[in-house]
């Protein structure tokens, strides 16, 4: 059966000779996994839309419900080049593919998560490049959100207590000592956060995505959020991300 | 018995990049069919290539030695090294024979999302290659993909301090191709690079 729908490259995997299999994010169909026959052939017909982060209308040919259906046409919408031409854009893009890919379920359509990718791909693309480092971790903190795991960086997560300035990874939320300390279970650890993180990522996440380029943080508070950040991803996958490895690996 | 050893073969022969079991079944057939010189000489090459082939201490090409034919040539321009990802890409450049430098091989390319970093490629190797000095020029010949993209982007940043000219090679159509066939990306780029005439 022959199906069509629009879908974004979240990453193409080599398989066999010359053969692809490409993860999409797809507007209709939540994220799926296609086959392509022979694309890194010079002479295919698929060209580079099936490269990372590329935008297309794919036409797909399979019994219906099949886990692995073949590519048959693939038209770029966007390709969003720029993006894949600049190393530290394309690798803090490659690390919201992979939190869409471990956060987000299997062919659970949600238009909302199509778009907001998409709107990410443009707002990238068009930032300046001196706030490029802010932008890269908005984009983050704003896809945390819509996907639903978002931590709580403001106020105690249990108790609803005003001041509360430490982040328990173990509870995906800041606590006041009160909550936090209880007498049977042994100290858990918290990173403490100050108030410059909590006011930038509550303003990421209030504020509309075009606007963002008025909030400048500086070099220690994006540090010390994306700190935060890594730390409640490897705690809700119980694993690191592959690409904060990559990041860590190659600031060294 | 004998049925056993056919379907043994085959299976061992789907084993290799694009053998199905329908090809794998003609090649089984095939190899029965072979004078026993041919087939046994086949299989010692294999046995051969699998007990003496390893990596040149220098470049990583594919070598019975310490170092490769290339390395060792010593009238290759020692002053230009091409880096490829792998020791295959190395033969079809070879073909060409435009090119009389030497090779590095990186083993890989860079992915952020299937965590090969620069650490697991042969990167490291490559910096001391420039920094021992005679190297005026590095070439970047890694795939025209995001992978090779990404990691020619990260030699540029470690390389281009070491003050060696740096280049990539270009992007375009290839050649028996039609440009109406041409996606809008590959077209930009060969528009970007063209030529004086």
């Amino acid at each position: 059966m022959q199906t069509r729908t629009e879908g974004i490259v979240l990453r193409s995997q080599k398989y066999g000779e010359a053969d692809l299999i490409v993860t999409y994010l797809t507007s209709d169909k939540g994220i799926i996994r296609a086959f392509a026959k022979s694309p890194r052939k010079t002479k295919s017909r698929f060209g580079s839309s099936l490269e990372p982060l590329t935008h297309t209308r794919i036409s797909l040919w399979g019994k219906e419900h099949s886990s692995m259906p073949k590519i048959t046409q693939s038209d770029i919408i966007n390709s969003f080049h720029q993006i894949r031409e600049n190393y530290n854009d394309f690798v803090s893009l490659s690390k919201l593919s992979e939190i869409v890919l471990s956060l987000t379920p299997a062919e659970i359509p949600s238009k909302q998560i199509f778009s907001f990718f998409l709107n990410i791909l443009h707002f990238i693309t068009s930032s300046e490049e001196d706030q490029k480092d802010a932008q890269h971790l908005i984009a983050m903190v704003r896809l945390l959100a819509t996907i639903g795991y978002a931590p709580r960086l403001s106020g105690c997560g249990k108790c609803g207590a005003e001041e509360s300035y430490d982040f328990y990874p173990d509870s995906g939320t800041t606590l006041c000592a009160k909550c936090a300390s209880t007498p049977l279970s042994p100290a858990k650890p918290f990173i403490r956060i100050n108030n410059k993180v909590i006011h930038f990522y509550t303003h990421s996440i209030e504020w509309p995505i075009n606007k963002s380029n008025r909030l400048k943080p500086n070099d220690q508070t994006l540090l010390e959020l994306s700190g935060v950040l890594d730390r409640h991803l490897s705690h809700l996958l119980s694993k690191k991300l592959r690409s904060s490895e990559f990041i860590a690996g190659a600031c060294q | 018995m004998s049925g056993n050893v056919v379907e043994n073969l085959i299976e061992e022969l789907t084993r290799l990049p694009g053998i199905g079991k329908k090809t794998a079944q003609r090649l089984a057939f095939f190899i029965m069919g072979m004078p026993d010189k041919d087939a046994l000489s086949m299989a010692d090459a294999i046995i051969t290539l699998k007990q003496k082939a390893r990596f040149c201490r220098q470049c990583f090409n594919i070598t019975e030695d310490e170092l490769c034919s290339i390395c060792r040539n010593s009238s290759r321009d020692r002053s230009k090294i091409c880096v490829i990802e792998e020791p295959s890409n190395l033969i079809v450049i070879e073909n060409t024979k435009i090119f009389n430098g030497l090779y590095h091989v990186l083993l890989g390319a860079l992915s952020p999302i299937d965590g090969i970093t620069p650490e697991r490629l042969k990167i490291e190797e490559l910096i001391k290659r420039v920094k021992a000095g005679g190297v005026s020029e590095v070439i970047i010949a890694t795939n025209p993909n995001t992978k090779g993209e990404t990691t020619a982007q990260y030699l540029s940043q470690v390389l281009k301090p070491l003050g060696v000219k740096l280049s990539r090679i270009a992007y375009g159509l290839p050649i028996g191709g039609d440009i109406e066939f041409a996606d809008e990306v590959t077209l930009s780029k060969a528009l970007e690079g063209r030529n004086e005439m």
